[in-house]
C-alpha cells in the first residue's frame, strides 16, 4: 500500500471508530479508512508500506526509521495524519485482537497528539521512530516493551523535553539503570513513592536540573554527566563482574 | 521570606545584548546581534545560540565564536524546526576547564520575524486554543516555556465563549490565576529574571494584581503562605474585573429572562 496522512475530517473519522471499538471490542478495526480518498492524502515522494510484525518498539523504530528516512523529518516528527494512519496501518501490532476482542485504550495512544507533551510520547508508533532518530545506538532501555504498552521509564524519560535535549542523556541512562543480567532496567528506579538515592523518577530529573544551572551540558560526553551526577547514581551502576583466578 | 541566592557564579544577560530576526523561506534562515559590551567575560570564552523549538527534542547549537570576538556562523539555518514555535538561548561557557562552565546566560529569546507577520512575544499571558479533551471543557497546558488555556473544541463557540462570555470566564479564570500562580511559584522563577518564560510573566502580572505589590514567596515557603498571596492577587483579579457583578448581568439573559 502507498503510504499515506489522514486529513482534519480523517482524524475524527478514526477517533470515531475507536470509540466504537470501545464500545464494541470484537468490532474489526476501520481498514476501509485507509485508502478513502476523501480522508486521505498521499505522501509525497510516494512510499510503499507493507504489513510487518515488530518484536518490540526497537523493532518498530528501525522498520519505521527506514520507511520515512525520505521524508522531512519536520513533517514526520509534527504530523499528526501520518502517524494517525499509521496507527491504523499496524493497528494489530499497536492493538491487538486478543480472543477475537481488542483492547482499545486512550485516543492518543493512536491519534498522534504532537502539541500536548503530556500525550506526544505515549504515541507507540511515534516514540519508536523518535528516540532512534535521536539515540540509535542506547536505546535498549527505552524501546525493549512491546509495541502495545508505554512502560514507566519511557513516560519519565520521554515527558521531559529537557533530559532528552541533552546529547548524551540516552548513553547515560542505559549505563545508569539497564540491568545487562535481567535484559531489562534496573529494579525500583521509577518506583513511586520515597525518592531512593540515584533512581530515575526522582532524583535524576532533580539533579540535571541543578547540573544545567552551572554546567554546558550540551557538550559533556557521558563519561563527563555521569562524573557530575556524583556519587549517589554511581551505586546504580553493574559492579564489576567477578572472575575466578 | 526566603532569600534564594546564586551559587552557581553565572550571570543573567539581559535582553537587549542579543536580538535576533528570523526571515521566513524554505528553509528559513536568522540574523542575530550580539552586543556584550559592558558585560564582563573572558575573552575566550566561547559564546552559542542554541535555537529550541516548543515541543520538541532537537537542539541546533551555532557557535558565534568567542566573547572578545563575536562571529556568526555561516550557516544560519532553522532546519528541522518549526520557526513560529523557535525559542533561542544564548550562552557564554568557560571551555577552559574540563567540565564547560556557564558564564551567562539569557534564556527563552523570542525571535522577531522580518516580513513583521509574526512575533510570538506579542502573545498575551494566556492564549486560548482548542484541543481534544474528551468531557473535559478546559485544561491549562503548562509547556516548557509557555502555558495556555485549552477549550474543548467539541464545543462550539467555546474558544470565543472563553474572551467574552462571563459565564465562562468568571468561573474559569480564579481557577486559572490559582493553578497557575501555585505552578509559578513551585519553579522557583523570580520575578525580576531576564526571562519571558511563563512562571516569570505569571509572577510578575501576580505581583501587579497583588494589593500591597508584594514580592511572590518561594516555593519553599510554607503553603499558608503562598495560599495568601495567590488569594489576595485571585480577589484582586475578581475586584478588577468585577466577576460576580458580570456574571450576574449575564445570568437572566443565559436564562431568557430580561432584567
Amino acid at each position: 500500500m502507498i503510504l499515506r496522512e489522514f486529513n482534519s475530517a480523517g482524524v475524527e473519522a478514526f477517533r470515531m471508530r475507536l470509540a466504537d471499538c470501545r464500545e464494541n471490542p470484537a468490532a474489526s478495526a476501520p481498514w476501509e479508512l485507509l485508502e478513502n480518498e476523501s480522508l486521505t492524502n498521499i505522501i509525497s515522494p510516494a512510499v510503499e508500506v507493507d504489513a510487518k510484525h515488530f518484536a518490540s518498539k526497537l523493532d518498530a523504530g528501525k522498520h519505521l526509521k527506514d520507511l520515512l528516512f525520505k521524508l522531512d523529518e519536520q513533517f514526520v516528527a509534527t504530523s499528526d495524519g501520518l502517524w494517525t494512519w499509521l496507527a491504523l496501518f499496524f493497528f494489530d501490532e499497536i492493538c491487538p485482537a486478543k480472543g477475537g476482542h481488542r483492547h482499545v485504550k486512550a485516543d492518543y495512544r493512536y491519534i498522534f497528539d504532537p502539541n500536548t507533551p503530556r500525550h506526544y510520547y505515549q504515541h507507540s508508533l511515534f516514540v519508536s521512530w523518535r528516540v532512534i532518530t535521536i539515540e540509535p545506538n542506547f536505546n535498549r532501555l527505552l524501546l525493549r516493551a512491546n509495541l502495545a504498552t508505554v512502560d514507566k521509564v519511557t513516560a519519565e524519560t520521554m515527558k521531559r523535553l529537557y533530559l532528552t535535549r541533552i546529547p548524551c542523556i540516552f548513553e547515560v541512562l542505559e549505563r545508569l539503570y539497564w540491568d545487562s543480567a535481567r535484559g531489562r532496567a534496573r529494579k525500583g528506579i521509577v518506583t513511586h513513592g520515597r525518592a531512593k538515592p540515584g533512581d530515575l523518577l526522582h532524583r535524576f530529573p532533580i539533579r540535571i536540573r541543578q547540573l544545567e544551572m552551572t554546567y554546558d551540558l550540551q557538550s559533556l560526553n557521558a563519561d563527563q554527566l555521569i562524573e557530575l551526577l556524583g556519587n549517589e547514581f554511581r551505586q546504580n551502576r553493574p559492579a564489576p563482574v567477578a572472575t575466578d583466578n | 521570606m526566603i532569600k534564594r541566592v546564586n551559587f552557581t557564579g553565572r550571570r543573567r544577560i539581559a535582553r537587549h545584548h542579543v536580538r535576533i530576526e528570523v526571515h521566513n523561506g524554505r528553509p528559513a534562515t536568522f540574523n542575530a546581534t550580539i552586543d556584550l559590551d559592558g558585560v564582563q567575560f573572558p575573552a575566550g570564552a566561547k559564546v552559542y545560540l542554541e535555537l529550541m523549538s516548543a515541543g520538541s527534542s532537537l537542539v541546533k547549537r551555532f557557535d558565534f565564536g568567542a566573547a572578545g570576538a563575536i562571529v556568526p556562523p555561516e550557516d544560519r539555518r532553522l532546519t528541522n524546526l518549526d520557526p513560529d514555535r523557535a525559542f533561542f538561548a544564548l550562552k557564554v561557557v568557560d571551555q577552559s576547564k574540563r567540565f564547560g562552565q556557564i558564564l551567562g546566560i539569557a534564556e527563552n529569546i523570542r525571535p522577531d520575524f522580518a516580513d513583521g507577520e509574526k512575533d510570538a512575544a506579542t502573545q498575551g499571558i494566556l492564549p486560548i486554543v482548542e484541543a481534544e479533551l474528551g468531557q473535559q471543557l478546559w485544561d491549562i497546558d503548562f509547556g516548557e516555556h509557555n502555558l495556555c488555556l485549552r477549550v474543548n473544541a467539541n464545543v462550539p463557540g467555546l474558544v470565543d465563549r472563553a474572551r467574552w462570555d462571563p459565564l465562562f470566564y468568571a468561573v474559569v479564570f480564579p481557577a486559572v490565576i490559582r493553578q497557575v500562580l501555585d505552578r509559578a511559584i513551585r519553579t522557583n522563577a523570580e520575578v525580576d529574571e531576564a526571562s519571558d518564560k511563563w512562571p516569570v510573566l505569571w509572577l510578575r502580572f501576580g505581583k501587579q494584581l497583588h494589593p500591597e505589590q508584594v514580592t511572590p514567596p518561594s516555593g519553599q515557603e510554607a503553603d499558608e503562605d503562598r495560599d495568601d498571596w495567590i488569594e489576595a492577587v485571585v480577589d484582586a483579579f475578581c475586584a478588577k474585573h468585577a466577576l460576580k457583578d458580570a456574571f450576574l448581568k449575564h445570568l437572566p439573559r443565559e436564562n431568557g429572562v430580561e432584567s
